[in-house]
């Protein structure tokens, strides 16, 4: 098929579809931060056991979004959201859902490592301990078993016992993704999460997650660009098009289509650096 | 930062659209010293090539390290992509007007029968119009102009043949040497006009965004 050459200005383009199901289903969302109106009409599909990254200029919304996979905005006195979210076909604002439960299937990392004052091992059983596993040996494989996944055990297995602040940033933020694993995420939200480690330390996060997306489905937000393209399959980009008026989301397609033949002259804008 | 990303860009395009035109210059000159016998200008067309070739080098090498240090994509991407592309065919086109030259230089000894002659000059001026239009094509990022490149295409390849047949009804006395350096400019001037249909199809990608373009293109072969 011959695909056209991308409009001008275009409105929100319908969202592809391509292979694979979804995991996480986002139709006609409206986001408020009490009378500012943030999102608007956002319908995406979030593929399961895929990378999906979010990107575009500050202000635009993105980290907005990502929080409102695992009920994070809930937190922020004044927020309102309209449309429907579903995780594996099930409204996750719906009455009764409980979002404690929701954020162990949906975990989440920050720009920031924030490992608790503890020990390695603790930070890792934090988790399973508070849902109910108290058996040692149990957390031990658990503890081991979710280091090894955030490619982190071998770098710590002797040390264990000691606080996880001590550990570099790098190696922070792995402890942190063992955190997360240790309580069988579904989903993984990853809010700028190399943005504030070293480039090893930010190589070997972007590994774990080419590892880690063959049983989880991730969700990236990031700034550098390169890095979107490097380790997603999909990209959404939205962008702010007026200050103070709602973002929107953009484009959404596969991440090869996003960074060769974007559709919409405002992705190309911004990726090719010619904005924001 | 950015801007000084743009010059680059430009400059490195208006670089090879300089070479893509030098090309065009190389092929006439050579054809016309093939037509007439004159091995001054042969010898002329010869001595462009290495400037050339150190041109076209000087484009991958440019576009390499514009790619490892700006990490270009979409457009920018596209259009470093091409312009490799270009550089190295543009390259090969002007080997083979060398060749043509070099022909020229082994067949000025004698003159042969003037329809050949003619059917030779008449390719070359349909080559040239391939090659005006591909840089134009290029120049202007036309997509209609990159697409019909195929089209003036055609009528060069049916030359090649005819010169073929016109080639078997030659006598027995005309020098096999000189006949087979004849029919072999007629086959560079139609793979020089191949590369410029090729490059064609890069213009159309550029421009596009679209690779299922050159696959379409292709297929039409």
């Amino acid at each position: 098929m011959t695909r056209m050459p991308a409009p001008i200005v275009s409105p929100t383009p319908a969202a592809p579809a391509p292979d694979g199901p979804d995991k996480i289903t986002v139709k006609g969302l409206e986001f408020y931060y009490g009378d500012f109106h943030a999102l608007t009409d956002v319908t995406v599909p979030i593929k399961s056991t895929a990378v999906t990254a979010f990107i575009g200029p500050s202000g635009c919304g993105k980290s907005t979004f990502i929080r409102c996979f695992n009920r994070m905005n809930d937190l922020i006195p004044g927020t309102r959201l309209e449309g429907k979210v579903t995780l594996d076909g099930q409204d996750i604002y719906a009455p009764g859902v409980d979002p404690v439960d929701l954020r162990r299937r949906v975990g989440m990392i920050f720009q920031q490592p924030n490992p608790f004052p503890m020990s390695i091992y603790d930070n890792v059983a934090f988790g399973p301990r508070l849902h109910g596993i108290t058996k040692k040996s149990e957390l031990d494989d658990l503890v081991r078993d979710s280091l090894d996944r955030a490619n982190l055990w071998k770098e710590v297995k002797d040390i264990l016992g000691r606080g996880g602040l001590t550990l570099s940033g790098g190696q922070q933020q792995r402890l942190c993704i063992a955190r997360v694993l240790a309580v069988q995420p579904e989903v993984l939200l990853m809010d700028e999460p190399c943005s504030a480690i070293d480039p090893t330390s930010v190589q070997k996060i972007e590994d774990l997650m080419a590892v880690l997306k063959e049983s989880i489905t991730i969700i990236i937000v990031t700034h550098n660009m390169q890095q979107a393209a490097r380790v997603s399959d999909f990209t959404a980009f939205f962008l702010q098009e007026v200050a103070g008026e709602a973002a929107v989301l953009v484009e959404y397609d596969r991440t090869t289509n996003v960074f060769t033949s974007p559709r919409d002259k405002r992705t190309e804008d911004y990726i090719t650096g010619r904005f924001g | 930062m950015r801007e000084a990303f743009r010059r680059e860009l430009k400059d490195l395009k208006k670089r090879v659209l300089a070479i893509a035109r030098d090309v065009t210059d190389m092929t006439r000159e050579a054809v016309t010293s093939l037509v007439e016998g004159d091995i001054d200008r042969a010898e002329k067309v010869i001595l462009r090539d290495d400037d050339l070739d150190r041109r076209c080098l000087g484009i991958e090498e440019h576009t390499l390290e514009v790619i490892a240090t700006q990490g270009p994509v979409a457009r920018d991407l596209r259009l470093l992509y091409s312009l490799t592309y270009m550089a190295l065919h543009l390259e090969r086109m002007a080997d083979l007007s060398v060749n043509i030259a070099k022909a020229a230089k082994r067949t000025a000894s004698r003159r042969g029968p003037q329809t050949l002659y003619d059917l030779i000059q008449a390719q070359g001026n349909l080559v040239y119009r391939v090659l005006d239009a591909m840089a134009e094509a290029f120049e202007k990022s036309d997509l209609e102009l990159a697409r019909k490149l195929e089209e003036l295409d055609e009528p060069i390849d049916h030359l090649y043949k005819q010169f073929f047949r016109e080639l078997a009804r030659l006598q027995d006395e005309e020098d096999i040497e000189w006949a087979s350096s004849m029919v072999l400019a007629s086959r560079y001037l139609e793979r020089i006009a191949d590369n410029a249909v090729d490059i064609g199809e890069r213009i159309a990608y550029l421009v596009t965004g679209d690779f299922d373009v050159i696959h379409d293109m292709t297929e039409e072969d």
